[in-house]
């Protein structure tokens, strides 16, 4: 610009706007550190804002799906200590049944405290069929009743899926349903103990036979449905360890769009009060003179 | 020499001169920081009978000076161009203005705005998912819900009453165009007749050119000159001032206005209604989704999930409630029966894509903000060097008018002197000649 005739308003004016100019680039400064935010409305950085909007909405996503794998291995955690002591009750019923088949010489006698005790086993283990986490009972599948089976043996749960959602459409199946490892009515572990109980007292030999490979057979369906929890058990593992992971990483990137940088930030404030100095101190000598003062 | 006395008229005509440069100094003096204020200078013109009558013979040398005239230091072009750039200024800073306080309303990003209250109503829905039997998740979800539900109409209402705010501004701004309209033609009258008289109208003339520079800011209008000197002022291809009339403004919805009107007229009209009607696009996704997936689950008692959201189409946004106030209606069970499931919950929480139409609503909202932000700042810059254009032409040098100021007190003085000088020689001739031997 070339200036042919300045006036003193012009340099008051000047002056006043360039001071301005340098308060507010000072108040941005200012307000990004006292925010700590480099990102204050949208239009500080639109597709920064819409970065920042997504990190936050994957960040809530992954928050949600540690708390729901937290959540899942709580359940499995439940249900492999109960098939754990389903295993030993059902291996300790077997045992029974064979020491039954061996007892014939002991008597009758013997085999009917066995037939008490593999009726004790079997109110233990309508017991820990109806195992509960957080009132619901584990192999009750999605029934809102309190139990999964009835005193008699019978199914009395809804056979559907507990699922957890860990990761960006993968879902885990969280319970296991109680038929595949107890059966159901006719079919039941209990009617097997039922019909073993009976075959002792009876001192039928041909049914305890029966019983104790039904039994084994019973002891493969328990250890494998206990397998498949393990294995969902270790998939929500590590759906849990990479959500976290996943947050970590998704806090840094968050932080790199909106945070301010201090260290930055300090030093370019710094540097502005040094210019805002400099312009005031100019200002205060370009505005003074005049040759008023020069003639007498 | 034009005559005895002829020279002591000089003299006078010298005194005269440099007394009213004296009083135009002073006054620009005086008027330095006066806004809208135009430097005068005098213009001398020195006097002589340089067209004598016919078989006449002039044989003096000039007699003397006159105020040939006082002139306003001014540029029409530049003060066209001056109004032109105001009015786009205006505009911007109008608009810039409004938008920058929508966007401080909007939240974003943050913890506290509508985009957070979307997260969190997704995961109050995996939580009952986890939990679908706990009357706390249920009632977590509806609350979540309720507090989406508001901060949307929240938004709407900050937009809408914004909207009645930039239409009180409007009718302030018409009257406003009104009432400079009227006095710019009242003083269209006064500089004529004053003129006319041969009185100096300046004073007049500033307040004229300010008033012209008023409507521009306002409206955007367009100010020619008159070969009588009048101004004639229209806005949008319509006369408002002709001559000394002056015509009521008011509002044409087909007519495209600059400055302070136009962006306020623009705002009213497009910018925010059509963010009132992004935000009811995202209700009306928030509520299509919800509610259908919704009404495919099972509540607490085994019953099909009725409408989750209410919400009136014709209304929009502002019109979004949470439907269900108990929880045991919340149907997060994809299975009838009144079973424990969080299937149907689990499905709600992924469904829709709300947050994606607000994720581009709020970033093309921001985008237009920072867009008319780098306008302002550039039309700024532009305005303020042809500021200092006008300025350098038409402001107040203090130095230079203490130079004049010098400069007519030394001329007075020297005319003063001439003055003496004139009335010793007189006296020479009158007193002392032909005395010898009295």
């Amino acid at each position: 610009m070339s200036i042919g005739r300045v006036t003193q308003r012009m340099m008051t004016e000047g002056s006043l706007s360039n001071l301005q100019q340098g308060l507010s680039r000072m108040a941005r400064l200012q307000e990004q550190l006292s925010t700590g935010r480099v990102i204050n409305r949208p239009s500080d950085n639109p597709t920064g804002t819409t970065s920042a909007m997504r990190l936050r909405s994957s960040l809530s996503d992954q928050v949600q799906f540690s708390r729901n794998a937290q959540d899942g291995l709580g359940w499995l955690t439940r249900i492999d200590a109960s098939l754990d002591s389903v295993t030993s009750t059902v291996r300790r019923a077997r045992d029974l049944a064979l020491q039954g088949a061996n007892a014939s010489s002991s008597g009758q006698v013997a085999r009917d405290a066995i037939a008490v005790e593999i009726d004790g086993l079997r109110k233990e283990l309508i017991s820990q069929a109806n195992t509960k986490y957080l009132d619901s009972p584990v192999f009750g599948g999605v029934t809102a009743g309190a139990a999964a089976y009835d005193a008699g043996g019978n199914y009395i749960g809804i056979v559907g899926d507990v699922n957890r959602r860990v990761a960006d459409g993968v879902v885990v199946k969280v319970d296991v349903d109680g038929p595949t490892v107890f059966g159901d009515g006719a079919t039941s572990v209990f009617a097997e103990l039922d019909a073993l109980s009976t075959a002792l007292r009876a001192g039928n030999q041909a049914g305890i036979s029966a019983a104790v490979d039904v039994l084994n057979k019973r002891m493969d369906t328990v250890t494998a449905a206990r397998t498949a929890a393990g294995t969902r058990y270790q998939r929500l593992d590590q759906a849990d360890q990479a959500a976290t992971d996943t947050k970590m990483s998704l806090q840094n990137q968050l932080g790199n769009v909106e945070n301010a940088d201090l260290a930055e930030t300090t030093v370019s404030l710094k540097m502005q009060e040094v210019a805002y100095q400099a312009a005031l101190a100019s200002t205060s000598r370009v505005i003074q003179p005049s040759l008023l003062d020069f003639l007498r | 020499m034009a005559g005895t006395f002829g020279s002591i008229s000089t003299a006078l005509s010298g005194l005269r001169y440099n007394q009213v440069a004296l009083d135009v100094a002073g006054n620009n003096i005086s008027n330095a920081s006066t806004d809208g204020y135009v430097r005068r200078r005098v213009v001398g013109q020195s006097v002589s009978s340089a067209a004598p009558a016919l078989w006449s013979r002039y044989d003096g040398h000039g007699e003397g000076v006159a105020v040939g005239e006082v002139r306003r230091m001014v540029d029409p072009l530049l003060d066209a161009r001056v109004r032109r750039e105001h009015a786009t200024l205006t505009n911007l800073q109008t608009t810039q203005t409004v938008l920058g306080r929508v966007e401080e309303g909007i939240g974003e990003p943050g913890e506290n705005g509508v985009y957070a209250a979307m997260l969190q109503f997704r995961s109050a829905w995996q939580d009952l998912a986890n939990n679908p039997g706990s009357e706390a998740a249920r009632q977590q979800v509806l609350g979540r819900a309720e507090t989406l539900a508001q901060a949307l109409r929240v938004q709407v209402s900050n937009v809408s009453n914004e909207e009645a705010d930039q239409q009180v501004h409007l009718d302030s701004l018409v009257s406003e165009v009104n009432t400079a309209a009227a006095d710019l033609a009242s003083l269209n009258h006064s500089i004529l007749v004053t003129e006319q008289n041969g009185t100096d109208a300046g004073t007049l003339r500033d307040r004229r050119d300010q008033l012209a520079l008023r409507l521009s800011e306002l409206t955007g209008a367009t100010t020619t000159v008159r070969a009588d000197g009048q101004f004639d002022v229209s806005v949008a291809g319509s006369s408002l001032v002709n001559g000394n009339s002056a015509t009521t403004f008011a509002i044409d919805p087909a007519a495209t206005y600059g400055g302070a009107v136009g962006a306020v007229t623009t705002l009213l009209t497009t910018t925010l209604p059509a963010y009132r009607a992004g935000l009811d696009t995202v209700a009306t996704d928030l509520v299509n989704a919800v509610n259908g997936q919704h009404a495919l689950g099972f509540d607490a008692a085994g019953a099909p999930g009725g409408p989750f959201f209410s919400f009136d189409p014709a209304l929009g946004a502002k019109s979004l409630q949470v439907a269900i106030t108990d929880p045991a209606l919340v149907a997060a069970s994809s299975v009838t029966g009144g079973a424990r499931d969080g299937a149907n919950a689990d499905a709600l929480s992924v469904v829709g894509t709300f947050t994606e139409s607000y994720q581009r609503l709020v970033n093309g909202f921001g985008t237009q903000v920072a867009a008319v932000q780098r306008q302002t700042a550039n039309q700024a810059s532009l305005t303020g060097s042809l500021d200092d254009a006008w300025e350098q032409l038409a402001g107040v040098n203090l130095d230079e008018e203490t130079v004049n100021m010098v400069t007519a007190q030394r001329s007075y003085q020297a005319a003063a002197r001439l003055m003496t000088t004139l009335d010793e020689v007189l006296d020479t001739l009158i007193n002392r000649t032909g005395v010898v031997g009295r």
